[in-house]
């Protein structure tokens, strides 16, 4: 066993009841951390949904074909005839070959004024004359996913700044109880001539463990609510997202590096207590 | 013999500025072993302080080992420490067995388990505590804690050992058996330095007695 691990296991060792309530509130409490993170990414519709529920999202914008037959004043013509209606936010003109080469002729992007006006606007499009087709274009699958109600959003930025603190706050004090009870060891090594690159490493250690905990904890958690989801006929729908392995996979490795780091920057956070004079080897 | 310790024109003054070491000149060679007297604040714990790499001199020149303490990097200091034994004044031990407290020093200088257990019977044997080697450290004696205390700095091999007030808290027996083991520890090629408020005991037969007196070192 290498000396870092030797030691590690001593400082694993040296943890007491207080520290260890300390770091188990930090741990429970980076977990709500890195929950509140996941929960930006899984909250809302699957973006692996099948081809039924894809049909379902919101439409974003309906591009009508124009025959290439069509003269450029029967062009101008319609264009300004659908700038009028109410329900058209927005129209542009491009040239067919600008979506697809092989095409000849004109196409129309026209953006609804909402998602609730493109069925009819579709319908008027498709009854008008010189249109050779109608696409309707759907939410991509980023904004699919991103349909968190702002209050939502915002409790759960406060439930991130909430946890971090608290999670910095209560490390601090495990940190400190833990180096109270190792404090003769550090004395020790560093009367040895050991440096403190070898003790900060080991708190920091300590932090990537809690961290690693946390979010393997989440992830056990993520996949618990993805089968539970999956096996669901018709899930809640805020738990639509859950659906998607692919995207419980993406959140779950994301959060688990999320807590790596962040238990590294909290060891060595907690590493300030080493300052203390108690440490000192000589009286 | 070479030389262990060279001390010139040491200085040293408190952050309140006191002068504690004035002109300093000391001059031990490879194998003494040196009894440093005197009286209360008088800067013996300072004195081992610089010459064991732990407190940077402000004036003057070391060289402990052919190694100048006033030039050292960072890194090189703590090389330096590491072949120090040092028992300091007040000693304490970790909470847990004599032979823990021995292999936890061992391990983390990077000695290997079985490399570490080997030397831990060794230092057990050399200081004595081989009878409570699975005794509590904190519950020792003052006596048995000074052992300890020696079996720590001497275990890893060092080739300089810095002894702070071991007769501290002892009775006149107490301190003669310490005396006694600092002189069987003395063998062949270790330097030992102990500072002590004195009188030294009456077993005691070191190389030489050096005075520090008035922030100055005298010999007699």
């Amino acid at each position: 066993m290498s000396t870092f691990f030797y030691l590690f296991r001593e400082l694993l060792g040296a943890v007491r009841t207080k520290s260890a309530l300390s770091f188990g509130l930090t741990g429970g409490l980076f977990f709500l951390f890195l929950a509140s993170v996941g929960a930006f990414f899984v909250i809302g519709p699957s973006t692996e949904s099948p081809a039924e529920d894809s049909a379902s999202r919101p439409v974003e914008e309906l591009r009508a074909y124009l025959s290439p037959r069509l003269s450029s004043a029967s062009v101008d013509k319609l264009f300004l005839e659908l700038r009028e209606r109410e329900d058209v936010a927005a129209i542009e003109y491009h040239f067919a070959q600008e979506v697809d080469p092989t095409m000849t002729g004109g196409v129309l992007f026209i953006r609804p004024v909402s998602p609730a006006a493109s069925a009819d606007l579709s319908t008027h499009l498709r009854s008008m004359n010189g249109m050779t087709d109608v696409v309707e274009i759907r939410t991509t699958e980023i904004e699919a996913a991103s349909v968190l109600p702002t209050s939502a959003r915002i409790g759960l930025l406060l439930a991130l700044l909430v946890t971090l603190g608290l999670s910095f706050f209560f490390a601090r004090r495990g940190y400190r109880a833990l180096l109270h009870s190792f404090a003769s060891e550090i004395r020790l090594m560093r009367l040895s001539g050991i440096s403190d690159r070898v003790i900060v490493p080991l708190l920091a250690g300590l932090g990537v463990l809690i961290g690693c905990l946390a979010g393997v904890f989440l992830l056990v958690v993520l996949y618990l609510l993805h089968y539970f989801v999956v096996a669901q006929a018709t899930p809640p729908a805020a738990m639509e997202g859950l659906r998607s392995a692919g995207r419980v996979l993406g959140v779950s490795l994301g959060t688990l590096f999320l807590g790596v780091v962040l238990g590294g920057l909290i060891g060595l956070f907690g590493a300030n207590v080493l300052a203390s004079r108690e440490f000192d080897p000589l009286p | 013999m070479s030389i262990m310790i060279q001390v010139s024109e040491l200085h040293f003054s408190s952050e309140d500025g006191i002068k504690v070491l004035e002109d300093v000149h000391l001059h031990v060679e490879q194998g003494e072993w040196v009894y440093l007297l005197g009286p209360a604040s008088s800067g013996k714990s300072l004195l081992l302080g610089l010459l064991g790499a732990h407190i940077p001199p402000q004036r003057g020149q070391i060289l402990v080992y052919g190694r100048n303490v006033v030039r050292l990097g960072p890194g090189k200091m703590l090389e330096l420490r590491r072949r120090i034994g040092f028992l300091p004044q007040g000693f304490l031990p970790m909470a847990r067995t004599v032979q823990e407290n021995l292999q936890f020093k061992l391990r983390m200088m990077g000695n290997y388990r079985e490399q570490a257990e080997e030397k831990t019977m060794l230092a057990l044997e050399a200081t004595g505590l081989i009878r409570q080697q699975g005794v509590d450290a904190q519950e020792l004696s003052s006596l048995d804690r000074i052992r300890l205390g020696l079996a720590l700095a001497i275990c890893d091999d060092p080739l300089l050992l810095l002894v702070d007030e071991p007769f501290e808290g002892l009775d006149g027996e107490e301190k003669e058996e310490v005396s006694a083991l600092i002189e069987r520890l003395h063998t062949g090629h270790l330097t030992i330095v102990t500072a002590t408020r004195g009188p030294l005991p009456a077993a005691v037969h070191p190389h030489r007695v050096i005075t520090l007196l008035d922030g100055s070192v005298r010999e007699p």
